[in-house]
């Protein structure tokens, strides 16, 4: 291991503010790169999915020892696609052009503001929710920042073409742990379509996309019944002997694995149960899509059969024009519509339900994170009446061992500079810091760097956290 | 062709069945056929001379293995120049190549290839008792000339230019979408050659609705935005497509400091070499043309126009991309220039006309094509992603010092794009070289000793991919007998996915959700994907899409069929083998099926065998 030597920028030459990449030492340099780019990426889609090394490659550099707070057992991961507009909620700007109906109000002895007239049950929870506002992205651009934040590295550097979304880690870093009662994938993704899946680990890891319905999952039930189903399923597995043996390849032994997966789902009477809701659930959530997601995804986590990580996207924050106006239906004002009884309900319904551990509500073991790809220009509104994409932005996160009523950071006046970074490393926060919060409640050594990547080169999980370049946020524990 | 020497050389390789002698193994591997042990002990040496070929993982999931593999060159005959760059690759590496391929396993893969649905019954049959030495080449050229062929590849372009009514930009509209559709099937139909379809799609003009190439540039409108994302959008979207390179990149920074880990050969370049590019369409304007539908008041169509007087200005601060201004001397209008020649448009000519000639004549916009050719036949691109060329990386005599080269194959490459100019750009043209090379029709089976995935990249064989989605509908619906017929707003009744004008198509029915689990994308910000996922699997198994169609009871069902015309167990089996998986079951196959059909209700089971092996990997992954 090469002495560790201090991280420089560089500066980003376009980017208004922030400034660029993290680089340390020779790490990252065109020369590693291309030495193994020619030659590794091709294998990266054929690696043996029944190949134990997957499981057991990873290895955590010396130097950075992990802070693992191991405080949370799930994740729902509420990502608001299109970037919401930081400075009108979640680190709130009072201007000349806030509206009077957003009827901000003070928290948590003055310490949070929040307009509680956007947003009236949100604030009726906020004593359990913590606010990072020195939150800065990498690229203004959504397809890019969006990736970015999910899996946790630029989308074009070296590894990103194989990284897997941060719900596959954590569920391949839960796989040892399963039990047989698990039958739920470990990752999954809630009306999310189109999102990262498991990159170059095996599909078993990868996201399993559900578009939510009140009568549940489709195709559970096979239309002969179950007798000709399990004629079926056993004639199935002594003719195609390829299955398991790998002879078609990776893409083909995934599929065998996913058939497994799939039949377990349709084995167990209780999973129909997790994915459907009745009307006055929904009610309750909304009556929205978005608080569809939120509704099954509190059921996924309460059932107990192994879902660890849920994704919930909602699209619609890319408020360019007409912010504020209440007559176009996807306004701020009508996202928070949706947005808030569907966030506050599942605060709510994890505060109150008991967890796994005695003593313990679901909500002390679920991490409910809260955040887009970017923020939103700042102060009086565009010409179109709108915001811009921004690089500044912040994010809400509660339960999991999170405190609630924590502030990290605190902007200018606008919302634009940091004037306190609020965290021990006193730097913004990136979103590679936000994986590192994430991994560490749950358990995962965000310093790991698995040595079974195609490229040869490792694979860290949150890259440069090992050497100490990213972080969990410890204030907010 | 040489298609002649084939047979005979043939008949010196082991191991090879071909022709329609009985099979004794699954043509796609499974149960091996046994090896002499002194083989095993040539290739075990042939792995440890390779040693560098072996990633860490695979030795060590090698190491304890009892009986290393066993190694006989096939020989193999060298039909063309793709033959000719493969085997001396293999060869220099001390790669084995497999044999090649059995005519069952042979038809179903160029058939789903090229055409994008499994061969019936009757084609399999018809082919396997062919003893004509030309019968593969005649195959290909039957397909090539087929509708099912159309379709197939002008979905592969619709996917290209991302033809769809609505993306998150702009909207198309049912007509647009029909009517690009149209000119693009139209294209493939005739045989138009490659260069001219973009130099049409960069130049169209009119009425969007109606002259259905404009809407290259219509889907290319940033409504959000000032013009200049418009242009921006048009030079990265031809430069990512017809190009293959990642010019997006470009459209906000310069490459320096961003895109060395990228594309080395674009990290020189610079924002403003990218407004070059994008200036040549500045002087190209589309006019909307509101109430353009009686039965959608929302509804808008474009009328494509020049504008002779259109600039490209650095005077924006807002939109989608960072502000646009000229650095200390320069000018803030942008004069067109093709960023890799700095080529401008001649006087008189229109901008945008002389960007389709400068990027058609570009060969790189050759060489990406040839290259997704190859990604489409052989499941893997020369380059990978087809859609990032580095240009520093492309040649071993260019290479920067440090470097390694791009391309699996940079000679193959080169001398493809070579033969595709020389051509005319003819797209089947290099279809039917690629499916002619043995390196194409080589087996899915290793059949050469213990296989290494290392090897995949060198083509030592078939390494089977999973069908596309429209293939997998339209290969059930084959297989069933039973047709399906989807309601496309303006085109009536489609009756194969294949044929459908985008990827979304049929909207909120249970045909276009069993397309959309298969990762067909939407042709805006899900792209196209082969990846598996649980729901595939619950949909095979589940779906009445599949269970209806197998049912005895469901009319011209293939089981109704098949057991209107027999009870015996061994030709049901045959039977559903062939309509199924395009080939007859092994010796143990029948056996199994014969001894399953025997065990319960005879409709009964034989519906189930057709679940299974539709269920099989061996259906899915060809």
């Amino acid at each position: 291991m090469a002495k560790k030597q201090p991280l420089r920028k560089v500066d980003c030459l376009t980017c208004d503010e922030g400034g660029g990449f993290p680089v340390r030492g020779d790490g990252f340099s065109r020369r590693n790169f291309l030495r193994y780019a020619g030659t590794g990426l091709v294998a990266s889609y054929f690696a043996d999915v029944l190949n134990p090394n997957l499981l057991y490659g990873a290895t955590s550099a010396a130097g950075v020892v992990a802070s693992l707070h191991n405080t949370a057992k799930n994740c729902i991961f509420i990502f608001l696609a299109g970037a919401p507009s930081h400075a009108d909620l979640w680190d709130l700007k009072e201007g000349s052009w806030t509206p009077s109906d957003f009827a901000p109000a003070s928290y948590a002895n003055g310490t949070i503001r929040f307009p509680r007239g956007l947003m009236p049950k949100t604030a009726e929870q906020i004593d359990k929710i913590s606010f990072i506002r020195s939150g800065l992205a990498w690229a203004a651009v959504h397809p890019l920042a969006q990736q970015w934040t999910q899996i946790s590295r630029s989308p074009t550097g070296a590894t990103g073409a194989i990284a897997p979304h941060i719900g596959a880690v954590v569920a391949i870093e839960s796989q040892l742990k399963r039990t047989p009662a698990d039958v739920l994938p470990a990752f999954i993704a809630l009306n999310s379509g189109g999102i990262p899946t498991s990159g170059y680990l095996p599909a078993r890891y990868a996201p399993f996309g559900v578009t939510t319905a009140a009568t549940g999952l489709s195709f559970l039930d096979h239309p002969e019944g179950a007798a000709r189903f399990s004629t079926r399923w056993n004639q199935l597995h002594s003719v195609d002997t390829n299955r398991t043996t790998g002879g078609l390849g990776k893409k083909s032994t995934d599929m065998n694995d996913l058939y497994d997966q799939a039949k377990g789902l349709m084995d167990d009477p209780g999973v129909d149960a997790l994915f459907s809701f009745n009307a006055a659930d929904r009610m309750r959530y909304g009556s929205s899509t978005f608080g569809d997601g939120l509704l099954v995804a509190k059921q996924l986590v309460g059932g107990r059969k192994g879902a660890r990580f849920v994704q919930v996207t909602s699209g619609g924050w890319d408020h360019h024009s007409d912010i504020y106006d209440k007559a176009v239906p996807n306004s701020l004002y009508g996202k928070c519509a949706e947005f808030d009884p569907a966030y506050a309900a599942l605060l709510a319904d994890l505060s109150t339900t008991p967890g796994a551990t005695p003593g313990k509500t679901l909500l002390d073991e679920t991490l409910v994170v809260v955040l887009g790809e970017f923020g939103r220009t700042v102060g009086q509104l565009s010409g179109q009446g709108g915001r811009d994409h921004f690089l500044r932005f912040s994010a809400m996160m509660a339960g999991g061992g999170v405190k609630g009523s924590r502030v990290i950071g605190k902007t200018d006046s606008l919302g634009d500079k940091v004037v306190e970074h609020g965290w021990s490393e006193n730097r913004d926060v990136r979103p590679e810091d936000i994986t590192c919060t994430i991994y560490s409640a749950l358990g995962v050594d965000y310093t790991i760097m698995r040595t079974d990547d195609p490229l040869g080169r490792g694979f860290e999980y949150v890259p440069y956290a090992k050497d100490g370049g990213y972080k969990p946020i410890e204030e907010l524990f | 062709m040489r298609r002649e020497n084939r047979v005979l050389l043939l008949v010196a390789v082991p191991l090879l069945s071909l022709g329609a002698g009985p099979k004794e193994s699954c043509p796609l591997g499974g149960s091996a056929i046994e090896s002499p042990q002194k083989q095993q002990t040539a290739i075990y040496r042939a792995l440890s001379a390779n040693a560098e070929l072996v990633s860490n993982a695979t030795a060590t999931r090698h190491r304890g293995v009892r009986a290393p593999a066993a190694p006989v060159a096939p020989q193999i005959p060298q039909i063309n120049f793709i033959d000719t760059h493969v085997f001396a690759k293999m060869a220099r590496d001390g790669v084995l190549p497999t044999s090649l391929s059995s005519d069952e396993q042979f038809l179903r893969r160029v058939t789903l290839d090229l055409t994008g649905v499994i061969p019936d019954s009757a084609t399999v049959t018809a082919f396997v008792a062919d003893k004509g030495t030309d019968k593969r080449s005649r195959k290909i050229d039957e397909l090539l000339a087929s509708d099912a062929f159309v379709d197939r590849w002008t979905m592969w372009l619709g996917d290209l230019v991302q033809n769809v009514s609505a993306a998150t930009n702009v909207r198309l509209y049912y007509q647009g979408r029909n009517a690009y559709h149209a000119y693009l099937k139209d294209a493939i139909r005739s045989g138009k050659p490659y260069d001219q379809i973009v130099r049409e799609l960069l130049s169209a003009k009119g009425d969007s609705w109606a002259v259905g190439a404009a809407n290259y540039v219509t889907r290319q409108i940033q409504n959000n935005g000032p013009p200049q994302d418009t242009y921006d959008n048009l030079a990265s979207h031809s430069g990512e497509k017809f190009l293959a390179m990642p010019l997006v990149c470009l459209s906000c920074h310069d490459g320096f400091r961003h895109l060395e880990q990228v594309n080395s050969g674009l990290a020189s370049k610079k924002r403003s070499e990218f407004w070059g590019m994008a200036a040549f369409f500045a002087k190209t304007q589309t006019r909307v043309i509101n109430n353009a539908d009686p039965n959608n008041p929302n509804a808008r169509k474009y009328d494509v126009i020049d504008n002779p007087a259109g600039t490209y200005r650095l005077n924006t601060t807002s939109g989608n991309k960072s502000p646009r201004a000229p650095v200390t001397g320069q000018s803030s209008i942008v004069s067109a220039a093709y960023m890799f020649n700095s080529e401008a448009p001649r006087s008189g000519e229109l901008a945008r006309d002389a960007y389709g000639r400068i990027l058609t004549a570009d060969r790189q916009f050759a060489r990406a094509t040839v290259n997704y050719l190859w990604k489409e036949m052989f499941g893997l691109g020369i380059v990978e992603p087809v859609n990032a060329f580095d240009l520093a990386r492309l040649l071993p005599s260019t290479l920067p010092a440090g470097s390694t080269i791009q391309p699996t194959h940079p000679e193959l490459l080169e001398e493809m794009t070579t033969t595709f100019i020389a051509g005319g750009y003819n797209l089947k043209s290099m279809l039917r070289t690629m499916a002619n090379s043995s390196s194409y029709q080589l087996s899915a089976q290793y059949t050469t000793g213990g296989w290494n995935e290392a090897w995949v990249p060198y083509f030592a064989r078939r390494y089977p991919k999973r069908m596309q989605a429209e293939a997998v509908l339209d290969s059930v619906v084959k297989a069933t007998g039973v047709g399906i017929t989807m309601p496309v707003l303006g085109l009536g009744n489609i009756t194969r996915a294949m044929a459908l004008p985008d990827s979304v198509e049929p909207i909120r029915r249970a045909e276009g959700n069993f397309l959309n689990q298969f990762g067909r994308g939407d042709r805006d910000d899900i792209v196209r994907s082969s990846e598996s996922s649980i729901t595939q699997a619950l949909s095979v198994m589940n779906d009445s899409i599949v269970t209806t169609r197998i049912r005895k009871a469901t009319p011209n069902s293939t089981m109704s069929r098949i057991l209107a015309s027999t009870q015996d167990p061994g030709a049901i089996t045959d039977q559903i083998y062939l309509a199924t998986l395009s080939r007859s079951p092994t010796a143990s196959e029948r056996q199994q099926g014969i001894d399953f059909l025997r065990g319960g209700v005879l409709n009964q089971r034989s519906e189930d065998l057709q679940w299974v092996l539709l269920n099989s990997l061996e259906f899915l992954f060809y």
